[in-house]
This record gives structure tokens, sequence and C-alpha cells, in this order.
């Protein structure tokens, strides 16, 4: 599948400065058609700069960008056929919500006649379930009604490719799971293929068919979901996932030195700065005497979060770093700590990801 | 509401009280008083309150007051259309163009400084630029472009109108612009993603979205051009009479009547003109 054909786009060394600061460096990748791609990165990581550059609201400083084997870099916005979702739907206040979704059709360089515009209006109402409310006014609808008419707006123009800004984030959270089982079953009718920014790494993870994970303005990793949340590829994308406690260190033949003490290890991954990674989940609380095998260090204790399929606890090891360890509920009952206590957290060395 | 029903309309009585006690007696009974002194007897030395229709049948047999009633809804419409043609490119540049707040404010401060200096010399300074040695034509001289000073620049309707333009223009701007810098950059975004050109996302998105901001605008201007008399009197050599200029001269020879039925002609006048711009859009929906 990694013929030329089976790419709806490409960024080739695509570069872009404010100042001083690298939004985006020398970013290179390349998505297939039909497929879900999600972009996971922190705020300031550039992942909103990377959207709006591919969708021509701003102009890299450096580096091709292609749709369909076609260099689009230097077209303006409303000529490059990608369709952009924004985080804040940024629907026209004054329009119903059947103008808003025929807008494309109505007002691009060709436009449509007014009667085809009305069918494929109504055919994609009734797609994203939105039947009877095509005379409404955009400010008479709810917040996941307003979802379905921008991303209605969007599809009506048929683009190949559709951009998505953080598009889940100003709903709320019982909507939002919804919402995410409605956009991965629209983008599979469609064939389309979907560029999903997120802050969320439960989202990224969910959505996605590969995720993206963006970090200071570069490509850290581009992988299956499965790969990213099993094998981080650097310690910065551990911390990202939010699953793994990361220390800091150096490696000292067969162990990794830190301020809590040695760490085994028995695989090492390539990485410009060192960091020992061990997953919450992978990392057993012993009674703070107890000897056993395998990497472990003393903490004490702090507190603990109930989540329903899992408890969450934090304990604080030497200088304040906090350490969580989660135990799913499917593995037993939950065991009870005494706060303040010290405790010994263990796992087994080949759980650890040690870069290096 | 945690305030009872009973506190908190009493408290609205008290808000309002100020403001309905100065309307009442600086606005009603005075609007009240004009119509009511439009009805009394005139004669030459002396006014008294017998009920006549004789000032309003002098007013609509005078081609006079007739062709001034036609002036100033004619130049009213000029200046109108004059004020929001050079005003609204203007307000597009400041309230959309321009990205930072900071930039926009300032620009707006810019279009205000002509009103730190007193109304009277902003319309008499028109007089060293528009007479005949004055600066246009010099500068239009100089250039070799003319080669005898256009006269027509100075005491006629056109030096009417260009004042009155300037004079009104940032009312228009700054409604327009207020408008145009609440409309969501995504939206515009939105429309050029959509496949839309400038002139598209014009007419389709920014305009309609600035409509509420014309409208006031238009609202501002009509009702100031529509009671305009030190303009037309400064810079038309007495050659343009609006009906404000009418009530001043009738003012200053004692005809209070017939000082107000033109008083009732123009506040009708600006009522059906203020309430045709009020039909263009909800503006208690809009603002």
């Amino acid at each position: 599948m990694m013929t030329a054909d089976a790419h709806i786009f490409r960024l080739d060394a695509v570069s872009k400065r404010y100042g001083a600061t690298v939004a985006l460096d020398k970013i290179t990748l390349s998505v297939e058609r039909n497929e879900y791609v999600s972009l996971l990165g922190p705020s300031g990581s550039g992942k909103t700069v990377l959207l709006r550059t591919i969708a021509g609201f701003e102009t890299p400083d450096e580096g091709r960008i292609e749709v369909n084997g076609r260099d689009i870099s230097s077209l303006p916005a409303h000529e490059r056929g990608i369709g952009f979702v924004f985080q804040n739907f940024a629907l026209f206040p004054h329009l119903t919500v059947a103008d808003n979704i025929g807008f494309g059709l109505a007002n691009r360089n060709d436009p449509l006649p007014k009667s085809e515009i009305a069918d494929r209006v109504n055919d994609i109402i009734k797609l994203v379930g939105l039947e009877g409310l095509g005379g409404r006014g955009v400010g008479q609808i709810s917040g996941g009604q307003k979802q379905r008419v921008a991303l209605a707006r969007t599809l009506v123009t048929e683009p190949k490719l559709i951009l998505l800004d953080e598009p889940l984030g100003a709903l709320d959270a019982n909507l939002r799971g919804r919402m995410r089982n409605e956009l991965r079953a629209i983008r599979e009718r469609l064939g389309v293929t979907f560029l999903h920014v997120t802050g969320s790494e439960t989202e990224a993870l969910a959505m996605g068919d590969r995720v993206i994970v963006l970090d200071q303005g570069h490509i850290a990793q581009f992988d299956h979901p499965d790969h990213v949340y099993s094998k981080p590829a650097t310690p910065n994308v551990a911390k990202f996932l939010n699953r793994y406690n990361v220390f800091d260190g150096s490696i000292a033949g067969s162990a990794f030195k830190t301020e809590y003490g040695d760490l085994a290890f028995t695989q090492k991954t390539k990485s410009d700065r060192p960091a020992y990674a061990v997953r919450y989940d992978r990392v057993a609380v012993d009674a703070e005497a107890s000897a056993g095998k395998g990497p472990s260090l003393p903490a004490n204790f702090i507190a603990s979060e109930y989540l329903g399929s899992s408890i969450m606890y934090f304990f604080e090891a030497v200088g304040g770093k906090v350490i969580e360890v989660e135990h799913h509920l499917s593995n037993g009952a939950p065991k009870i700590f005494e706060p303040k206590k010290s405790y010994r957290l263990r796992w087994k060395p080949e759980d650890a990801i040690v870069f290096g | 509401m945690a305030v009872p029903a009973n506190t908190s309309s009493k408290t609205a009585w008290w808000l309002i009280a100020p403001g309905v006690v100065w309307m009442a007696l600086f606005l009603v009974i005075p609007i009240l008083m004009i119509v009511y002194v439009s009805f009394w007897t005139q004669t030459t030395f002396k006014i008294e309150p017998t009920l006549t229709f004789a000032s309003w049948q002098q007013f609509f047999a005078s081609d006079t007051y007739i062709t001034s009633l036609f002036t100033t809804v004619r130049i009213w419409l000029i200046v109108l259309i004059a004020t929001l043609v050079i005003g609204y490119p203007t307000a597009l540049y400041v309230g959309l163009f321009v990205k930072s707040k900071t930039l926009s404010t300032i620009l707006l401060v810019i279009c205000v400084i002509p009103f730190w200096t007193s109304f009277l010399i902003r319309v008499l300074a028109w007089r060293p630029m528009l007479g005949k040695e004055g600066a246009i034509n010099i500068v239009l001289q100089k250039f070799g472009i003319i080669s005898a000073p256009i006269e027509a620049l100075l005491f006629t309707e056109l030096s009417v109108i260009i004042g009155m333009t300037q004079i009104y223009c940032v009312f228009m701007v700054g409604p327009i612009a207020f408008m145009l810098g609440r409309i969501d950059p995504n939206i515009i975004e939105a429309s050029r993603d959509l496949g839309a050109g400038f002139w598209r996302i014009f007419r389709k998105i920014i305009f309609p979205l600035s409509l509420p901001g014309v409208v006031v605008g238009a609202i501002f201007v009509s009702v100031m051009v529509l009671g305009e008399f030190a303009t037309a009197s400064a810079l038309s050599g007495r050659k343009v009479n609006l009906l404000g200029n009418i009530i001043v001269t009738q003012v200053g020879s004692l005809k209070w009547a017939l000082a107000s039925v033109v008083g009732v002609i123009l506040t009708i006048l600006m009522g059906i003109v203020v309430a045709l711009f009020l039909r263009i859009v909800d503006l208690r929906r809009e603002l």
C-alpha cells in the first residue's frame, strides 16, 4: 500500500517560524487515502499551526505540501479543496443550518445550480442526523448539533482530506464519547481521510488508525495506536501518553542510574535523551521491607482515586517525584494503603522502557 | 432569583426613575409644547394661545418652505451615501484588516481628532480649503491640473455636502468598525476553506454581519444631518436653506409658531427615517 497513489497528502520538510520560535521543524510525513490519522501533542507543540499550514491559512517558510500528488504550497486556501472543521465550529451566525451546509456549494468559483445544492444538502443532513433542523438558525441548536453542521458543511463539498482542529473540545464528556463513534462511522461511510488534532491522548489513541505525536514542532512518533501506547519512541511521547512514570537519569552498564537508586532493564530504545519509563499498570506495591526480584524503589503513599474499572494510587518518591500506580479492579479487590507510610514499588525489568 | 419579586420591582423603579424624570422634563414635555405652540396664533409682534391651523397652512402654501424640505431630504440622502461610501472601506480596514487591537484603537482615535476642536471651527476651516484662493485651488493650479480656480467649490451645495460628509463620516465608521471587529476570524477562514473568494465572502458573510453597524451609523448620520443648520449657513453663503436654517431664522424673528411647525415636521421626518432603518435589522437581537 506504500505506492505513490495511496497517498492523499504529503509534507516535505515543512518549516514555520514566528520570530525566534520554531513552530514547525522540517515536518515530513505522508498520509494514506481513506485513513483516520490523529495528531497528538501538548499545547504549544505546533499541532494547530501544522493543520493551518496544510489548510492554507498559514504559509510555510520552507517545504512542499502535496495533495493528490499536486504541489499546493502556493495555492490560496479556497483553491486547495481541503476541508477544515474548527474547534469553535465557526458557523455563519446569520444563516440557517441548511444555508450553512450549502455555503460551499453556492459560493465556490463554479457554484452549483440551486436544485442540486438543495438535494446534496438534504442528503448530507440525513447522513449526519440533522433531519428537520435545516430551517433553524444556528443559534437555536445544541452543541452536538452545531458540531454536526460544521462537519456536514465541509463533507458536502466532497473534499478528499478533512482537517479537524480539536473538533470535540467544545462538547461535554458525554457528547464527546458519542461524537467519537459518529465521526469514525461517517468517515468510513464516505472514505475520506481525516486528520484530527487533539490534546487528549485517549481521544488520539481511540480515534486514529494511526497516531502522529508532535513534540516541539517535530514528529516524535507516527505509528499505529497500540505501538504508540506500548512502545513510545521518546521520553516525551511516554509523558504525553499520561500512562507512564518517567524517571530521569543515565545508563550505567545494565542498570539505569536515578536518584531513587539503580533500576534494572532488559531492552533499550534509541533516543537523544536518557530516561526510564514504566507504565502505571505494570507497577506493583509491596511492603517496604519486602524482598523480591526486579527493579524497585521506596515511596510514600499519598492518596488514591477511584476510576470505576480501575483505581489510581499516588506515591511520592525522594525529591517529591509523584509516581502513579494503576490497579485494574478485574485483577482483584483494591488494596488499602496507609497515607504517609512508606512502601516499595516494584515491576518486572522487561516492563521497563529505557531511552538512551 | 433570590430577591423577592416585590423588592426587585421596587429596585427597578428606583433605577429608571432618574432617567424617566429627566426624559419627561427635557424631552417629552418640550416636544408636546412644540406641537402645542405650532397651533398658536401668531401676529407680527406677539403670539397667543388661540388654536389655529394658520402656521401649518403658511408652511405648506409656501414654495420656499417646501423647497427647503426637499433640499433637506436631498442633502441628507447625498451625505448619507457619501459617508457610507467613504466610511465603509475605512471601517473595513480598521475593524477587520488591522489585526492588532491596539492599532485599530489608535486609528479610530485618529478619526476622532477633528472633534478635539469646536464644531464651528471645524466647519469654518473648510473656507480656506475650498475658497477661490483656497488650498485646493492653489494646489491644483500649481500642478497645472486646472488653469483657472474652480469657483464652485465654496458657497454652493457641494461645499455643504463636502463639509457635512467630513464631519459626520466618523459616526458611520465607528459603529461599522465595531461590528466588523466582532466577527470571529475563524468564520472568514471557514468561508475561504469552503471555496469562497474575497468578494463572495464580503457579500455573503462580512457585509450581512456588519449590517447592524451600518444601520446604527446611518441613524447617527441621518439624525444629525436632518437637524443641521450651521454647516449650511457657514459654507453655502445662505444659498442652501435646510429646515434647520428656517427654524433659526424664524426663531430669530420671534415667529415661534412657524418655527414650531417646522420643528414638528422635522421631528416626524426623523421618526420616519429612524423607523425605516430599524426595519432593516433587529438591533436588539444583533447588539
